[in-house]
């Protein structure tokens, strides 16, 4: 089982999915903070990314690399008690379900980006990233510290705006901002994203978990176009040339779903992970 | 990277141009309450994170006007 529903799901509420649960929607307003704490930016150890815990481990890629592998391990089995923001890939049909029953939604710029290809999203057109929850409203409450704003959005502007990313080859990651709490579903791809990158090149699991659904295709539809290849941001399709079709390799596919809304004769479809016994604990 | 480069965002040719995409540019100035201005020279520096990443092409240092980038491997043991 997805070691996130076990800690955060209600087994009563949408199967138990930990991001589909309303408490982990409701974050307070304030946090109390630490009155002698120190301001600092946003992965203020230049050799890190994606916040301050992961960014510990990041330093000793180059100072000791054997401390570095030893911590990632220790990192992936500590699981739902590590001190790790959390994400997890959701499809899109999913997605709709979050924006109907968060609120405040909103879109905002891409703090991944903005580091890593220095692409500035200072308006409602460039922003590419979907913020959730109360947290929003610092953004208008404090245009000094937030600059570039949000454009907050009724769920079915919210729906056309993940239609709109999902057409364009981005993954929907939902992301926690503090413990359990969802703050946004972040509109990423390889390399830009830290969390994906963090994944898929260094082998930290918390920052994006793969979703509980995998894709399979019937290749009796499958007409080989290759359109899917293009789409998959995880190097789990291939053209099989012998075959003359797409494959898909199950254990490294994320359970996005862009392989199946771009596919142009419905021959994928996503079916849910725990089903099969080989990827049940593939997360 | 070194000093000459002081305001990453106003060129980020190899921001955007790296294949590896290895650089990251972060705020080194920070006031509490007040998000740091990308044009002010200095208070944002370009670092290269992933550099366990690079390959070497050079593009960065054929794009780069100020010269800020070095690329440095081992050389070939004989």
């Amino acid at each position: 089982m997805c070691w996130v529903c076990e800690a955060y799901g209600d087994p009563e509420v949408e199967n138990g999915r930990w991001y589909l649960n309303p408490k982990n929607h409701s974050r307070n307003m304030y946090k109390i903070k630490k009155p002698d704490q120190k301001a600092a930016a946003y992965g203020s150890d230049p050799e890190a990314q994606s916040g301050r815990n992961i960014g510990e481990i990041m330093q000793f890629r180059f100072t000791d690399p054997d401390k570095f592998n030893q911590l990632i391990k220790e990192a992936n089995a500590m699981k739902g008690s590590g001190p790790f923001q959390i994400g997890q890939v959701i499809p899109i049909q999913e997605a709709y379900k979050v924006v109907e029953m968060s609120y405040p939604v909103a879109s905002m710029s891409c703090i991944c980006r903005i580091h890593n290809r220095a692409q500035e999203e200072r308006n409602e057109h460039e922003y590419s990233c979907t913020g959730l929850g109360v947290g929003m409203l610092k953004w208008e409450r404090w245009p000094e510290r937030y600059k570039g704003g949000v454009n907050f959005m009724a769920p079915d502007e919210a729906k056309e705006w993940l239609v709109k990313w999902n057409k364009k080859g981005m993954v929907h990651i939902i992301m926690t901002f503090g413990g359990s709490y969802v703050g946004g579903v972040c509109n990423c791809d390889y390399p830009d994203c830290g969390m994906i990158r963090n994944r898929v090149d260094y082998g930290i699991e918390t920052g994006c978990l793969k979703s509980h659904w995998v894709a399979k295709i019937d290749y009796d539809l499958c007409t080989g176009c290759g359109v899917c290849v293009q789409r998959c941001q995880f190097g789990a399709i291939k053209f099989e040339v012998t075959l003359d079709k797409t494959n898909i390799d199950q254990l490294k596919c994320f359970g996005c779903g862009l392989c199946e809304t771009g596919c142009p004769t419905n021959a994928i479809e996503l079916i849910d992970r725990e089903s099969l016994p080989g990827l049940r604990e593939v997360w | 990277m070194t000093a000459p480069c002081t305001v990453p965002f106003d060129c980020k040719k190899c921001l955007q141009a790296c294949p590896q995409a290895v650089f990251l540019v972060t705020a080194v100035k920070v006031e509490r309450g007040k998000e740091t201005d990308p044009k002010e020279p200095g208070a944002y520096r370009l670092f290269a994170p992933h550099r366990d990443k690079c390959t070497g092409c050079n593009d960065c240092i054929e794009l780069c006007p100020e010269d800020a980038i070095t690329i440095n491997f081992p050389p070939l043991e004989a």
